[in-house]
C-alpha cells in the first residue's frame, strides 16, 4: 500500500533475517540445528495453518498430513533410502515431484472439505489426516508400514551433505524466509484478499462474481505446497519418514505452535515453533523425562489463557502504550483477525 | 441483443417455498429495461426471498427467471453476477477485516477475468476503486478498515461494491434501513444520481424513499403481488393503504 517507500515492518523483516543468518556464529550448533532449524521446518508446516485460518477463516487438521505427503514421495523416489521402493531418481527431480504430490493433496483435501465450516471442517480434515496415517501405517508395499523409510539424508549442496549443520540451517531459514514473503506477498493480492472476503463474508464473494468454492480448494492447494516444502526439510532433518511423523501427535502439535505463537500474522506461526521447540526440547531436562508433555501442556494452557492470540498478541500488548499514538486505517497486510475462527472452535 | 428488446428481467411464476411455508407464491412480473422499479410490502411479504431467487441464492421452486432474455433459472450466484446482476443487502455483507479500498477492489475484480490473479492489484483496479469511493462519497475512508465505519457509511459502501460488477441490474435490498435521519438524505441523493440506463429493483418501506424514485411500484402481501402501477396509483390505492395503515409507522 505504501508505494516505493519501505515500510516499517519490511525492514524489521529485512533486519530480522540479517540477524538470523549471522546466528550461527554466535551459538554452538546444537542451538544453530536442533533448536532454531528444527523450528523453522516446522515453522514452515504451521504457517501453511496460519494462511488458512488467519486469511480464510479455515481451520485445518491436515496440514502436517500434507508435509508428510511430500516426504514420502521424496523417500520413496531418491536413491539411497531404505528401504529402496523405486530410488534411484534425483534429487532435483524427487523434490519438485514431492511438492507437486503435497500441492495435489491440498487440492484434493481442500475439494473434499469444500462445503463445511468451523468444527466440521476440522472434523473432515482430522479424519483425512489420521486415515493418511493409518494407511501409511498399514501399507508395506508404498510406505513399509509401520518402519517407514529411513536414510533420507537429503540433497548435495555445493558438495556439503544436507546434513551438515549450516546448509541445513540455512536452507531451512531460506526457506522459512521465502515462504513467508510468499504468503505476506500472495493476501495483498486479488487472490488473497478474495480470500480475506470468503473469511469475512463468503455470500458476498459469491454475490461479486467470484467461484468462492474454487477459491477455498486453490487456497487448499496453496497450503499444501507449502506444508509440502515444511514436510520435505522435516524429513531430510529427521533422515526419513514414518507413521509416527504424521500422526496425531505432530497433527496436533502444529495446532499448538500456531496458537502459541498467534494466528493474527504468519510469523507467530515460526515464534511459536521456536516457543514450542524449546519446550520440545528442554522440558525433559528441566521435568520428569516421561511426563515432559505434562509441562509442554501447561504452558500451553497459560498462554491460551493469559493471551488467546498468543505470543503475538503479548507481544502487541507489551508494545502498543510505547508507541503511544497509532495510525488510523491501517495498511492492507497488517494482520486484520484475531485468533477468533480458532476460539470459536477450540 | 438489439431487435424485439427483450425485458431486463421477466419472472414467470415463480415461487419457492420452505417446507410448508410458501415464502414466494406465484409471482410473475417484467421490468423493462431502464426501468427503476420499487417493491413494497410489509414484513414477511417474500421480497428478500424474491431477491434471493433473482441474484440465484437458492432456485426457485417453481417458475423460470429471465436475465435480458436468457433463462438463468439454474445458474449458480457467481454466473449470474458475470451476466450483470448487481445487488446489496438489507444488513450489509462487508468484508470487515480489510480497508474499504480492499473492499472495492475485490469488488470491482469480481466480474472481471484474473480473479484468481496473482499480481498486486493493478492501477486501474485501484483507480476504479477511488471512482467508486468518490461515488459513495467514501473517498476520505478509503484507507480505514471496515469495521470501523458508521452505519450510514457501510450502507454506502453496500451500494459502492454493487456497483462495483458494473451491473445491468441492479437490486438494492432496503438502502436506507436503519439510516439516522440525517444520514438518509446522502443516500437518496446517491441513488438519485444512478445513472439512468441502470435498471434498478429497490426494496425499501420507508414510501418517502421509493417513491420518489420509482417509475413503476409493485406491492407484495404473503408472498403475492397485489398491486402493480406508477406512484401516483399506488400511492392512494386502498389495498396499499390497508397494508400500510398501522405498519407505516414501525417501518421507520
Amino acid at each position: 500500500m505504501s508505494g516505493g517507500r519501505p515500510s516499517p515492518a519490511a525492514l524489521a523483516s529485512v533486519a530480522l533475517l540479517a540477524a538470523l543468518a549471522l546466528l550461527p556464529l554466535l551459538i554452538p550448533p546444537f542451538w544453530t540445528a536442533n533448536i532454531f532449524g528444527r523450528a523453522f521446518v516446522y515453522g514452515i508446516v504451521a504457517m501453511s495453518l496460519t494462511f488458512l485460518a488467519t486469511y480464510g477463516g479455515f481451520v485445518s487438521l491436515a496440514q502436517t498430513m500434507m508435509g508428510g505427503v511430500a516426504g514420502y514421495v521424496a523417500a520413496v523416489l531418491v536413491p539411497d533410502s531404505v528401504p529402496s521402493l523405486v530410488g534411484g531418481v534425483p534429487y532435483a527431480a524427487a523434490i519438485p515431484v514431492a511438492l507437486l504430490a503435497a500441492t495435489a493433496s491440498g487440492l484434493l483435501v481442500g475439494a473434499v472439505a469444500v462445503r463445511t465450516q468451523g468444527i466440521y471442517l476440522l472434523m473432515i480434515t482430522l479424519a483425512l489426516a489420521v486415515g493418511f496415517h493409518l494407511f501409511a501405517q498399514a501399507n508395506i508395499a508404498w510406505f513399509n508400514g509401520y518402519e517407514g523409510i529411513r536414510n533420507v539424508v537429503g540433497p548435495e549442496v555445493f558438495g556439503l551433505p544436507f546434513r551438515n549443520t549450516f546448509v541445513f540451517y540455512y536452507a531451512a531459514l531460506g526457506s522459512a524466509a521465502l515462504l513467508y514473503a510468499l504468503v505476506l506477498y500472495v493476501v495483498r493480492t486479488p487472490f488473497g484478499l478474495v480470500l480475506q472476503g470468503i473469511r469475512d463474508n463468503p455470500r458476498r464473494v459469491s454475490a461479486l462474481g467470484y467461484d468462492a468454492a474454487l477459491h477455498r480448494i486453490a487456497a487448499f492447494g496453496l497450503a499444501g505446497f507449502i506444508a509440502g516444502c515444511g514436510g520435505l526439510l522435516v524429513t531430510f532433518y529427521n533422515i526419513g519418514i514414518s507413521p509416527g511423523s504424521i500422526g496425531l501427535g505432530p497433527t496436533v502439535n502444529v495446532l499448538v505452535m500456531c496458537v502459541i505463537g498467534g494466528l493474527g500474522h504468519p510469523i507467530g506461526a515460526f515464534v511459536g515453533a521456536l516457543v514450542f521447540t524449546l519446550f520440545d526440547t528442554f522440558a525433559a531436562d528441566i521435568y520428569d523425562r516421561d511426563r515432559f508433555n505434562t509441562l509442554v501442556g501447561a504452558v500451553f494452557l497459560l498462554i491460551v489463557l493469559v493471551s488467546p492470540d498468543g505470543v503475538l498478541g503479548l507481544a502487541k500488548r507489551a508494545v502498543a502504550p510505547l508507541r503511544g499514538r497509532r495510525r488510523v486505517g491501517p495498511a492492507a497486510g497488517a494482520a486484520p483477525n484475531t485468533g477468533a475462527p480458532l476460539a470459536a472452535e477450540e | 441483443m438489439a431487435g424485439a428488446e427483450p425485458a431486463a428481467l421477466r419472472l414467470e411464476g415463480v415461487g419457492r417455498r420452505f417446507g410448508a411455508l410458501a415464502a414466494v407464491g406465484d409471482v410473475s412480473l417484467e421490468v423493462a429495461r431502464g426501468e427503476r422499479r420499487a417493491v413494497l410490502g410489509p414484513n414477511g411479504a417474500g421480497k428478500t426471498t424474491l431477491f434471493n431467487l433473482v441474484c440465484g441464492d437458492f432456485p426457485p421452486t417453481a417458475g423460470r427467471v429471465v436475465l435480458f432474455g436468457e433463462d438463468i433459472t439454474r445458474l449458480k450466484p457467481h454466473h449470474r453476477t458475470r451476466r450483470g446482476v448487481g445487488r446489496t443487502y438489507q444488513n450489509s455483507l462487508l468484508f470487515n477485516g480489510l480497508s474499504v479500498a480492499d473492499n472495492l477492489v475485490v469488488a470491482v475484480r469480481g466480474a472481471k477475468p484474473g480473479r484468481f490473479g496473482l499480481r498486486l492489484p493493478a492501477a486501474a483496479d485501484r483507480a476504479a476503486a477511488r471512482r467508486l469511493a468518490e461515488a459513495v462519497r467514501l473517498s476520505h475512508l478509503l484507507g480505514a478498515e471496515v469495521s470501523s465505519l458508521s452505519h450510514g457509511q457501510r450502507r454506502q459502501l453496500e451500494v459502492g461494491m454493487a456497483l462495483a460488477c458494473e451491473p445491468r441490474l441492479l437490486m438494492l435490498d432496503e438502502p436506507a434501513a436503519g439510516l439516522s435521519p440525517a444520514e438518509r438524505p446522502e443516500l437518496v441523493k446517491l441513488l438519485r444520481a444512478l445513472p439512468r440506463e441502470l435498471t434498478l429493483l429497490v426494496i425499501e418501506h420507508d414510501m418517502d424513499v421509493a417513491l420518489p424514485l420509482a417509475d413503476v411500484v409493485t406491492v407484495m402481501k404473503d408472498g403475492d403481488v397485489v398491486v402493480e402501477g406508477p406512484p401516483g396509483r399506488i400511492e392512494g390505492d386502498p389495498v396499499v393503504q390497508a397494508i400500510y395503515l398501522g405498519h407505516h409507522g414501525r417501518a421507520h
